[in-house]
């Protein structure tokens, strides 16, 4: 019990500041590779605490309620991941969150919003399945859904998984909001888009929905560590490897249009879940 | 005792609703409907303890129960066939015939003796359905008074069908009760019978042109199940020599031959019930009808014989190939149908699609045939019943208001309807999201499917779909504009006392589920399968999973209550109008154009109909589910 609480209570610290600290440095690699200097890496939290200061301003009260069920969901899922539950039940939470921060943006009439909610909606059903089916993949492989499980299996998961892992990657970068997926909204702004889904969330409640995502960030993060949970050392390189080509897909890419987006993220990781999974049936 | 309530409870509403054709004054009508509510519910929780039960055959003067229902029967049937001649309809009254014709050639040339002894046999899943049509069909049909009410107003009826059409709302009840207790398959049949008829009366009940020509599909339709039925009936008792339910869920896995086969068949009867693809059109047709009718169709009856069919035989299809095509064909339509609604714009229709898609994760989940697999089946037919019903009413009511059943005609509701509004909101969010039934039987489902390749890729696809679709109505009912300060609008007391008690129920429900589960689930599952779960500390748990429901609804419970103090501090915060670029004028959604004229800003739901329109998939999935379906039957040959 007092082992869970801790759990609980690391999850709820490692969250913001995992999260913040990886966005720092993830602006700071963007602009290395820009050939800019960047902010400091401390910069997400001051941009944060400076937004949680400013004057309450809403579209419509909905947002202010979508606005906490979207960190609510996206906390608790990072929680359960501490806690090593069930890897479905965190995807279902995690997806709760999603789902209010699009119904938050629904809530305004601006076309920016609007259009940026739909494009939001549009990528969940592209990785959505994704996720369910790597899940699957992980089930077929160690026998349970249950992190704990996975964590104690003795054999790193990315040799019998290795397409699942990209499927996963499609799924993490579309999830990051990068190039060539940052449809709905991203971290550099967008001419034809303004700030998308994010566009009427401002001052206090925008510190939510950047919170939230940190939350995010972390979870996903957690999930890719997944496929080497034998030794704390490869776990590390394969996250930081993964995101390092996170970043520089981002860079590199261009921002397609949703047709595209479902069309080959669907194709694609389909595909590719398809072959691993049925070695994992004939194996 | 026993007796006297399974009495009441089949032959009570039949009684009832010849009062209702008889006394034709409204005060008189409405204190039958609710007393007959009030029974029946009743009546249902009394059942409780009891369970299981079975009753043999009463021993009634004059032909008996038997020779009664057979009289019934072809009764029943020559009404049909007569329908089919006073709408020049060839398919029904062939199909009428052709049934007559075979039913006469098996009652009287190939049954000898007692087919059956035990005329109805109650286990769990038996009282489970009761306590669905029971409960659940009366608050539909309670709501129903004050809806007809302002439906005949609105079409400015002279004279009024109201008695005709709370004759047969009740008359359904009693027939879904009988069917569900029944153990003879004759008997069964005969209700099946009853209830193809009662939804072609109520699909017609306006008697439009377009209601009649729906209402005559749904007739030839669901007589093409009951004449797979009657010959699948023969196949069955040619093999096992009887006809009592219970015997032949006993006798043993068959592997192949005519026994198989006419399992095929019954589980075609069901998918026409059920209105799976390629049967669809009659339940999309269905929604012509007044709203209640939709709401007692896709929640606690018609649609649920199929699956509570399938589901019953369930067992004896363990390891067979029928077994297989069952769980693919079910997560096809669950896919389908969901990608469907995605195209839609028309409230009804999606909803219609999205009962048609998750009877396909029911089916699916018979055909799993896991002791997970079947539970999550079990939890969604509750679950599904209570909130499509939920939501239906709550259409029903917004269109009645709007005068549209468009989605898109229902943006910023919540400035006009406010409760309404919520009350669908909740609805919608107790479809789509933990801790709440639907997706604890969703998440059971998936796990269980995890070992059939084809039946998980569609369902994570079909799950994701589904998102889309209640995600998009959730958000456009909360639109703009602010409404001010939440004053629920006024309605009739019967219609609040539906929509918050199914409401209510649902959430009760979801939050009970692990009680229920030990309470009344593991016993549904019957001898067949083992309990696939522990449930301590209020957590469904086993080797492959954890879905900890009252840990998480308790977390969900104070997020909720963190969320609602925020909006309404939030309520004291600016209010401001959208983003528009800067040029946005005092008004909402209004900004200062070119030559400095006020341009409204529109913004429309994506409904993709370029991908997942009708126009464009139907054909298709048609051609698709009719290749399974031979599939099915073919392979069981």
């Amino acid at each position: 019990m007092m082992s869970n609480t801790v759990l609980v209570i690391s999850g709820l610290v490692a969250g913001p500041l995992l999260g913040g600290l990886i966005s720092g440095l993830d602006r700071i690699l963007t602009a290395r590779l820009q050939s800019r200097i960047g902010p400091p890496v401390l910069q997400p939290f001051y941009d944060v605490i400076k937004l949680l200061g400013k004057e309450k301003m809403v579209v419509n009260v909905w947002q202010a309620f979508c606005a906490y069920c979207y960190i609510a969901a996206a906390s608790i899922s990072l929680v359960m991941f501490f806690l090593r539950s069930d890897l479905l039940l965190i995807l279902f939470i995690q997806a709760v969150g999603a789902v209010f921060l699009v119904i938050g943006a629904l809530s305004s009439t601006s076309p920016f919003s609007q259009i940026g909610a739909h494009r939001e909606l549009l990528q969940i059903l592209s990785y959505e399945p994704l996720l369910v089916l790597v899940t699957v993949g992980i089930y077929l492989e160690t026998g349970s859904f249950k992190i704990a499980t996975v964590y104690s299996w003795s054999e790193p998961l990315l040799l019998k998984l290795p397409f699942l892992y990209l499927v996963l990657g499609y799924a993490l970068t579309i999830k990051l909001r990068k190039s060539p997926f940052d449809l709905s909204t991203s971290h550099h702004a967008h001419q034809e888009l303004v700030k998308g889904l994010l566009t009427d969330y401002s001052g206090p409640f925008l510190a939510l929905a950047e919170i939230g995502h940190w939350f995010e960030i972390v979870l996903l993060l957690g999930f890719c560590s997944l496929f080497w949970a034998t030794n704390w050392v490869g776990m590390m390189i394969l996250v930081a490897v993964t995101y390092f080509l996170e970043v520089l897909i981002d860079n590199v890419s261009a921002r397609m249009n949703w047709r595209w987006m479902l069309g080959y993220v669907w194709a694609m990781g389909l595909s590719l879940s398809l072959v691993n999974l049925i070695w994992l049936y004939a194996g | 005792m026993i007796k006297e309530i399974t009495a009441i409870l089949i032959l009570f509403p039949f009684l009832a609703a010849l009062c209702c054709y008889v006394f034709r004054f409204s005060t008189v009508r409405s204190i039958i409907v609710l007393t007959t509510g009030g029974v029946l519910a009743a009546s249902a929780i009394f059942l409780i303890p009891m369970t299981p039960f079975s009753i043999a055959a009463p021993a009634l003067p004059g032909p008996g129960i038997h020779g009664i229902i057979q009289i019934l029967d072809f009764l029943l049937l020559f009404i049909i066939l007569y329908f089919g001649f006073k709408h020049h309809s060839l398919v029904i009254i062939a199909l009428a015939a052709f049934q007559i014709v075979l039913l006469a050639y098996f009652e009287f040339f190939l049954i000898s003796g007692e087919a059956a002894v035990t005329t109805i046999y109650c286990d769990y899943l038996s009282l489970i359905m009761v306590l669905i049509i029971s409960i659940v069909g009366s608050i539909i049909c309670f709501q129903a008074l004050p809806y007809m009410k302002n439906h005949e107003t609105n079409l400015q009826l002279t004279k009024t069908g109201q008695h005709r059409f709370f004759f047969v709302m009740i008359l359904f009840l009693g027939a879904m009760n009988g069917l569900v207790l029944s153990n003879d398959m004759l008997i069964f049949y005969f209700f099946f019978e009853v209830t193809t008829l009662c939804s072609f009366l109520l699909i017609g009940h306006d008697q439009t042109e377009t209601a009649i020509k729906n209402a005559l599909r749904a007739l030839w339709m669901n007589s093409l199940g009951g004449a797979a039925f009657i010959v699948a009936l023969m196949g069955i008792y040619h093999e096992t020599a009887t006809l009592e339910l219970q015997r032949i869920l006993i006798s043993g896995t068959p592997a192949a031959g005519v026994y198989l086969l006419s399992l095929a068949l019954l589980c075609f009867a069901a998918f026409t019930k059920s209105a799976q693809f390629p049967f669809q059109s009659w339940l999309l047709g269905a929604m012509v009808a007044p709203t209640p009718v939709s709401a007692l169709l896709h929640s606690s009856t018609m649609v649920k014989v199929g699956v509570y069919l399938v589901l019953r035989l369930a067992p004896v299809m363990a390891n067979t190939f029928l077994s297989q095509c069952l769980a693919c064909f079910g997560a096809f339509t669950f896919l389908s149908a969901a990608a469907l609604a995605v195209g839609q714009s028309n409230g009804k229709k999606v909803l219609a699609y999205s009962t048609i898609s998750n009877l396909g994760l029911i089916f699916a989940c018979a055909g799993l045939n896991t002791p997970e697999s079947i539970l999550a089946a079990i939890l969604l037919i509750i679950f599904h019943a209570v909130i499509k019903a939920l939501l239906f009413l709550c259409v029903g009511t917004i269109e009645q208001h709007i005068v549209s059943r468009d989605i898109e005609d229902m943006r910023g509701l919540y400035a006009t309807m406010p409760l309404t509004a919520l009350i669908t909101v909740m609805g919608v969010i107790m479809m789509i999201m933990p801790p709440f039934g639907v997706l604890l039987s969703k998440w059971m489902a998936m796990e269980a499917a995890a070992r059939n390749l084809y039946a998980i890729v569609m369902i994570a696809l079909g799950s994701a779909l589904t998102v889309m679709y209640w995600a998009r109505w959730a958000g456009t009912l909360m639109s703009d504009p602010f409404a001010g300060r939440f004053k629920p609008e006024s309605q009739p007391i019967l219609t609040w006392g539906a929509l918050g008690s199914l409401c209510a129920g649902a959430g009760i429900l979801s939050i009970s589920a692990p009680w229920l589960y030990r309470a009344m689930l593991v016993p549904a599952l019957g001898k067949a399968y083992l309990p696939p779960f522990t449930a301590n500390n209020g957590i469904l748990e086993n080797v492959t999973g954890a879905f900890a429901v009252f840990p998480l609804s308790l977390v969900a419970a104070v997020g909720f209550i963190i969320a609602v103090w925020a909006v309404k501090r939030a309520a004291g915060a600016r209010i401001v109008m959208p983003y528009l670029s800067g040029v946005q004028t005092t008004e909402s959604a209004v900004f200062t154009g070119p030559m400095n004229r006020p341009v409204k800003a529109e913004a429309k739901n994506y409904y993709l109909s370029s991908i997942f329109g009708e126009n464009r998939l139907t054909a298709w999935i048609n051609l698709v589910a009719g290749v399974l379906l031979t599939l099915m039957v073919g392979g069981a040959l």
